[in-house]
C-alpha cells in the first residue's frame, strides 16, 4: 500500500488539462452536431436573401430582402399564412379540448382506464405519414369504409380531402386522430399528479363539480396544459407529413401550408430564394413561441426532477 | 510522520468564501472531529481533501507530498457519507468490496476482506442484501464497511451519525473510537454535536465563520474555550452569560451581573475597567442555602434533563441564568425557593467585549 | 369519498368506449382490410364476413406482384429493411454521442454545455425544411444524397435531442456522492461513468433509446427529400407503392400494417415510459 503511494507521483498523476478539458471532450460531439444544424441554418438566412432558381442559374443574384418584400404582394404567401395559423387553430384547440375530456375520463387509476389510455396511444405511434394513407383508403370514393358512412348519414358522394371545401376538415381529422392523445396522456399524467388534499377539503365542504372544476383542478393543471399546447402548437403551425402524404398541399391552394408550400418552391418551381425565405419566416414564429415553450417546459422539468 | 497537512487552505465559490486558511494536521491513529454548525463548510473541506473538488488556494499533503494532481481515486482514502451514498445496484457484500476490487485483489482476498470488516461491524448477515433492503443503521455500517475495507491512511467520515436513530448513535458513539483507532488511519470526523465531538475526539477543531477558531483536545475546548463562540457551543445547557466591567475594589476583583456585585478570582485583577462577557457554565453554579454568601437568586423552574437537574434563577437585580446540579444531589431546592449562588472558578471565564476572546485569568 | 351515480359510471364507460372506438377503429380497419383481396374491399356495403388470407402478405414478402396487366415486382420489403437500418444506426448513434454529453451537462455546468443543449431543443422545434433544404445541397456536393451514412447524420436532428434531455434528466437524479463514493474508492472517472453512473441511469436511457427508435422510423419528411428509391424507409416507400400499384388496396393496407407493427410493438413494450419521452423529460409517467 505504501508502494501505492509511492510510485503515484509517475503515473498516477491527472493532468489538470484533462480535468478541466473533460467536460469539453464528452460534448465535443453533440457541439459539432450543433454546428452541423447551424451551417444549413445560416445557409439558409443567405439563400433567403438571394435570387436564386435551380433553372435559371445565370439570374442569380444577392437582392438583401427582396424575397420577404415580395411576399408583402404575394396573395399566395399570405394564403400560406392564412391557411396555417388556421390548421394550427383548429387541430391545437379541437385537440385540447378533446384531449382534456378524455383525460378527464380516465382519471381513476382503474385498470380498464389504463388500458384504455395506453390503447389510445397507437395512432400516437403510428407515422402520420403512413396515418395518412390509411385515412385516405379509409376515404376512398369506391370502397372507402368512411365513405360509405358518410352516404348512410346522406353525405351521398362526399369527397374528403379531394374536394375543396372538405379537405381541411379531413387533413385536421387525420391530424385529431394522431395527435390527441399526446395532449391526453400528458393532462391525464398531470391530472394525477396534481395533490388530493384541495380535492378532498372540496369534497367535503360539499362543493358543486363545476366549481370544483373550473376554480381547483383547471388552474392546477394549466402548466401542464399550457405547455402540451405550444408544445402542439409549435409541431402544428409547421405541418407537413400528413398534408403532403394526403394531397400535396391540393386541391388548388387549399392546404399549401409553409413546409409544403416551401417544399413544393424548392422542388417544383425551383425557387431556392423563396423557399428559403419562408422556412425563415416561419422559424421567427416557432423561434418566438418555442421561447415561451422552454420557460414553461423547464418549470415542468423542475418540477418532476426535484421530487425525484 | 504527518499522515495529513492542510495548510493555509481556502476555498471559495464566486466572491463567496467558504473558509479562508486552514490549518490542520493529523497524526496516523488519531481522530481529529471537525465540529462547527452546519454551513460552515465541514462536507466540503472533505470533498477537497479527497480531491473531488478543487481548493481555491492552498495544500493538501498526505504523507508529506502535495496531492493537488493526485485524482481521488490514487489518494488512498476512505469516506463515509453522510446520506450513505451506498451504490443502490450493487448488494451490500460488493458495496463494501469496490475498494477491494478497485485494486485488482483476488477473489479470496476480497472476500476475506469484507467478511472481516463486516464481522467488526456486525453486518455479515446482511451481506446479500441490496441497500434499499437494509435499515438505516445497517447502511450506515455498511458504508462505514465501505470506507475502511481497503484500509485507507486516512479516514473521512461525514457526520455518519446523523442519518441513524438515537439509540444507535449512543451505541456507535461507544463503538467508534476503539474501532478508528484500529485502522491507525488519521481519521477526520465530522459532527455538529458536541457530544459526538467529546466522546470521538483526540482533537477537535471548531470551525465557524471560515476559520478554525480553536484546535484542541476535548477537555481543553470545554475548560479553555478560545472564545465566547466555542464556549457556547459546548456545552447542555450552555454556558451563561452577562455583559459587565471588571472592577476592582480592593483586592477583590468584580463583576456587576444584574446590579449586584459578585466577587471573582483576584487573577482577573490586571482586567480592571475593561469591558468584558461573563460567562459561568450551569455545572459551575453552586447552590448555597438562602443565609450563605453569593448572588441572591430564586429559582423559577427546576427540569430533570438526563442525569442532570437544570434550574431556572432569577437574581434579585434580575439576571436570568441556569443551573445544572447532579440529580443525585440533595440540595435541590423547590421552585419558588430563595438560594444563594456562586461560581466554581474552574467553569467561570471573561471574555472579551469585542473580539469575543477569552481572558486568561 | 365516491359519490358518482350508477348513470354517471355507465355514461362514463360509454363515453370511454366511444372515444377508443374513434382511435382504434382505423387500425383495425386496416388490419382487416389487409386479410381481404380486392373484390371483398370493393363490396358495398362494406361487410366484416370475409375470409381472411394472406395473399397480401405473401406478395410483399415474395416481391412479386400480380396485376392484371401482368407481374410487377415490388421493393417494399427494401423499405422495411431500410427503416430498420436506419433506425437501428440513428438510435445506436444518438446513444453513443448523446449519453457523454449528457453526462457531462448534468454533472458539470459550463456554459458551453448549457448553450449546446439549448440549441439542438431549440432546434428540435424549428421547421425541419429550414435545414433540409439548404443540407439536400451541401449533401449533393459532399455526395451523401442517397447514402445510409447521411440520412443517419441527419436522423440525429430527432434523435440528440430526445436522448440528450432525458438521460441528463436521469443523471441528474443520481446523487454525485454515490459517484465521489465509488471514485475515492480508487477508481478512475471512465469506471465510475461506465459502472456506476450509467447502469442507474439505464432505466432513462433505455426509454429514450425506443422513443428515439419510434421517432426516427416515424420520420418522413428527411427521406423524402434526401433519399431515392433504394434508401427509403416505410413511411416513404408506403407513399411510393400507392401510386406505383394503383389499385391494389390489399397489399397497400397489408404494407401499412408491416410499416406500423414494429412501433406500435415497441409503443406498447415501453409504454410506461412515453409520457416522459413524449414530452422530453418534463412529465413523469
Amino acid at each position: 500500500m505504501t508502494a501505492n503511494t509511492a510510485n503515484s507521483s509517475r503515473h498516477v498523476k491527472q493532468s489538470r488539462f484533462m480535468r478541466k478539458a473533460l467536460p469539453y471532450i464528452l460534448s465535443l460531439p453533440a457541439l459539432l452536431m450543433c454546428i452541423g444544424i447551424l451551417i444549413p441554418f445560416f445557409t439558409a438566412v443567405y439563400y433567403s436573401m438571394l435570387r436564386y432558381r435551380l433553372n435559371l442559374p445565370q439570374m442569380k443574384g444577392f437582392i438583401w430582402f427582396g424575397n420577404y418584400v415580395n411576399f408583402f404582394y404575394d396573395p399566395s404567401f399570405w394564403n400560406t399564412v392564412y391557411i396555417s395559423l388556421l390548421y394550427a387553430f383548429l387541430t391545437v384547440s379541437l385537440e385540447l379540448m378533446l384531449g382534456l375530456a378524455i383525460a378527464l375520463l380516465l382519471q381513476k387509476p382503474t385498470r380498464f382506464n389504463n388500458i384504455a389510455s395506453i390503447l389510445l396511444l397507437l395512432p400516437l405511434m403510428t407515422a402520420p405519414a403512413l396515418a395518412s394513407l390509411m385515412w385516405k383508403l379509409m376515404t376512398n370514393p369506391n370502397f372507402g369504409i368512411l365513405s360509405y358512412f358518410a352516404g348512410l348519414l346522406g353525405f351521398h358522394d362526399f369527397r374528403w380531402a379531394s374536394d375543396p371545401s372538405t379537405a381541411l376538415f379531413t387533413v385536421v381529422l387525420v391530424d385529431i386522430w394522431v395527435y390527441t392523445p399526446f395532449i391526453m396522456i400528458l393532462l391525464l399524467a398531470g391530472l394525477r399528479s396534481l395533490p388530493q388534499a384541495p380535492f378532498e377539503a372540496a369534497a367535503l365542504d360539499g362543493v358543486p363539480r363545476s366549481f370544483v372544476f373550473f376554480r381547483i383542478t383547471l388552474p392546477m393543471l394549466m402548466p401542464y396544459i399550457i405547455t402540451a399546447s405550444l408544445f402542439r402548437l409549435l409541431d402544428s403551425i409547421q405541418q407537413f407529413d400528413i398534408i403532403y402524404s394526403m394531397t400535396q398541399g391540393g386541391p388548388g391552394d387549399k392546404l399549401l401550408v409553409f413546409q409544403v408550400q416551401a417544399y413544393l418552391d424548392f422542388f417544383q418551381s425551383t425557387n431556392v430564394g423563396r423557399s428559403a425565405a419562408l422556412m425563415i419566416i416561419l422559424w421567427a414564429i416557432t423561434y418566438f413561441l418555442s421561447n415561451i415553450f422552454i420557460k414553461q417546459w423547464l418549470k415542468l422539468r423542475e418540477r418532476a426532477h426535484g421530487a425525484g | 510522520m504527518t499522515q495529513l497537512e492542510l495548510k493555509s487552505l481556502t476555498k471559495s465559490y464566486g466572491a463567496y468564501k467558504v473558509f479562508d486558511g486552514l490549518n490542520l494536521a493529523a497524526e496516523p491513529g488519531e481522530i481529529v472531529v471537525i465540529f462547527g454548525g452546519s454551513g460552515t463548510g465541514k462536507t466540503i473541506l472533505l470533498r477537497l481533501i479527497a480531491g473531488v473538488e478543487e481548493p481555491t488556494s492552498g495544500l493538501i499533503e498526505i504523507e508529506g507530498n502535495d496531492v493537488a494532481d493526485i485524482a481521488p481515486e490514487h489518494r488512498n482514502i476512505g469516506m463515509a457519507f453522510q446520506n450513505f451514498a451506498l451504490f443502490p445496484h450493487l448488494s451490500a457484500f460488493e458495496n463494501i468490496a469496490t475498494p477491494l476490487r478497485a485494486q485488482n485483489a483476488s477473489a479470496e482476498l476480497v472476500r476475506s476482506g469484507v467478511d472481516k470488516v463486516a464481522k467488526l461491524l456486525k453486518i455479515d448477515h446482511v451481506l446479500g442484501h441490496a441497500p434499499r433492503e437494509l435499515s438505516n443503521g445497517q447502511k450506515q455500517r455498511t458504508a462505514l464497511a465501505r470506507a475502511l475495507a481497503a484500509g485507507p491512511r486516512i479516514l473521512l467520515l461525514d457526520d455518519p451519525l446523523r442519518n441513524v436513530d438515537a439509540k444507535l448513535r449512543f451505541e456507535m458513539r461507544l463503538e467508534l473510537p476503539r474501532l478508528l483507532r484500529q485502522t491507525g488511519a488519521a481519521v477526520l470526523y465530522v459532527t455538529q454535536d458536541y457530544k459526538e465531538a467529546m466522546a470521538l475526539a483526540d482533537r477537535i477543531a471548531v470551525i465557524a465563520n471560515g476559520k478554525f477558531i480553536q484546535t484542541a483536545a476535548p477537555e481543553d475546548i470545554y475548560l479553555k474555550p478560545a472564545t465566547l463562540g466555542v464556549a457556547q457551543l459546548f456545552g447542555d445547557p450552555s454556558i451563561n452569560t452577562a455583559d459587565t466591567k471588571v472592577e476592582l475594589a480592593g483586592k477583590t476583583v468584580n463583576v456587576t451581573l444584574g446590579g449586584a456585585k459578585v466577587p471573582i478570582v483576584s487573577s482577573y485583577s490586571s482586567y480592571a475597567g475593561r469591558l468584558v462577557t461573563f460567562g459561568v457554565r450551569p455545572e459551575a453554579v453552586e447552590i448555597n442555602a438562602s443565609k450563605g454568601a453569593g448572588l441572591a437568586a430564586n429559582v423559577m423552574a427546576v427540569t430533570p434533563l438526563n442525569e442532570r437537574t437544570v434550574l431556572l434563577l432569577h437574581s434579585e437585580g434580575g439576571w436570568e441564568f441556569l443551573a445544572s446540579l447532579p440529580s443525585s444531589a440533595t440540595n435541590i431546592p423547590e421552585p419558588g425557593a430563595k438560594v444563594k449562588a456562586s461560581f466554581a472558578a474552574s467553569g467561570t471565564h471573561l471574555f472579551d467585549k469585542t473580539t469575543a476572546e477569552r481572558l486568561h485569568g | 369519498m365516491d359519490h358518482s351515480s350508477t348513470f354517471e359510471k355507465a355514461l362514463r364507460s360509454a363515453l370511454i368506449t366511444l372515444v377508443l372506438i374513434f382511435f382504434l377503429f382505423p387500425i383495425l380497419w386496416i388490419f382487416l382490410m389487409s386479410l381481404q383481396t380486392n373484390e371483398t374491399i370493393l363490396r358495398i356495403p362494406p361487410s366484416i364476413l370475409f375470409e381472411p388470407n394472406l395473399d397480401n402478405y405473401r406478395a410483399l414478402i415474395t416481391g412479386k406482384l400480380q396485376t392484371t396487366a401482368g407481374n410487377l415486382d415490388i421493393a417494399f420489403m427494401r423499405n422495411l429493411w431500410n427503416s430498420v437500418l436506419l433506425s437501428t444506426f440513428s438510435v445506436a448513434l444518438s446513444l453513443l454521442l448523446g449519453v457523454p454529453a449528457a453526462y457531462a451537462f448534468a454533472r458539470f455546468k459550463f456554459r458551453l454545455g448549457e448553450d449546446i443543449a439549448f440549441t439542438l431543443l431549440s432546434f428540435r422545434f424549428a421547421p425541419p425544411l429550414l435545414v433540409l433544404l439548404p443540407l439536400s445541397l451541401y449533401f449533393k456536393t459532399l455526395g451523401l444524397t442517397n447514402t445510409y451514412i447521411g440520412l443517419i447524420w441527419v436522423y440525429q436532428l430527432i434523435c440528440l435531442p430526445l436522448i440528450l434531455w432525458i438521460v441528463r434528466g436521469y443523471f441528474e437524479d443520481i446523487s454525485p456522492d454515490i459517484e465521489h463514493a465509488y471514485r475515492i474508492a480508487g477508481n478512475s472517472w471512465w469506471k465510475t461513468f461506465t459502472r456506476v453512473a450509467i447502469p442507474l441511469a439505464r432505466p432513462g436511457i433505455a426509454a429514450a433509446g425506443l422513443l428515439a427508435f419510434i421517432f426516427a422510423w416515424n420520420n418522413f419528411v428527411f427521406a423524402l427529400i434526401l433519399a431515392s428509391a433504394d434508401k427509403q424507409p416505410v413511411t416513404v416507400g408506403a407513399l411510393a407503392f400507392v401510386t406505383a400499384s394503383g389499385i391494389q388496396y390489399g397489399q397497400i393496407a397489408a404494407a401499412i400494417v408491416l410499416s406500423v407493427t414494429p412501433t406500435l410493438a415497441l409503443a406498447l413494450y415501453a409504454q410506461r415510459y412515453l409520457v416522459e419521452g413524449l414530452s422530453m423529460g418534463a412529465v413523469k409517467g
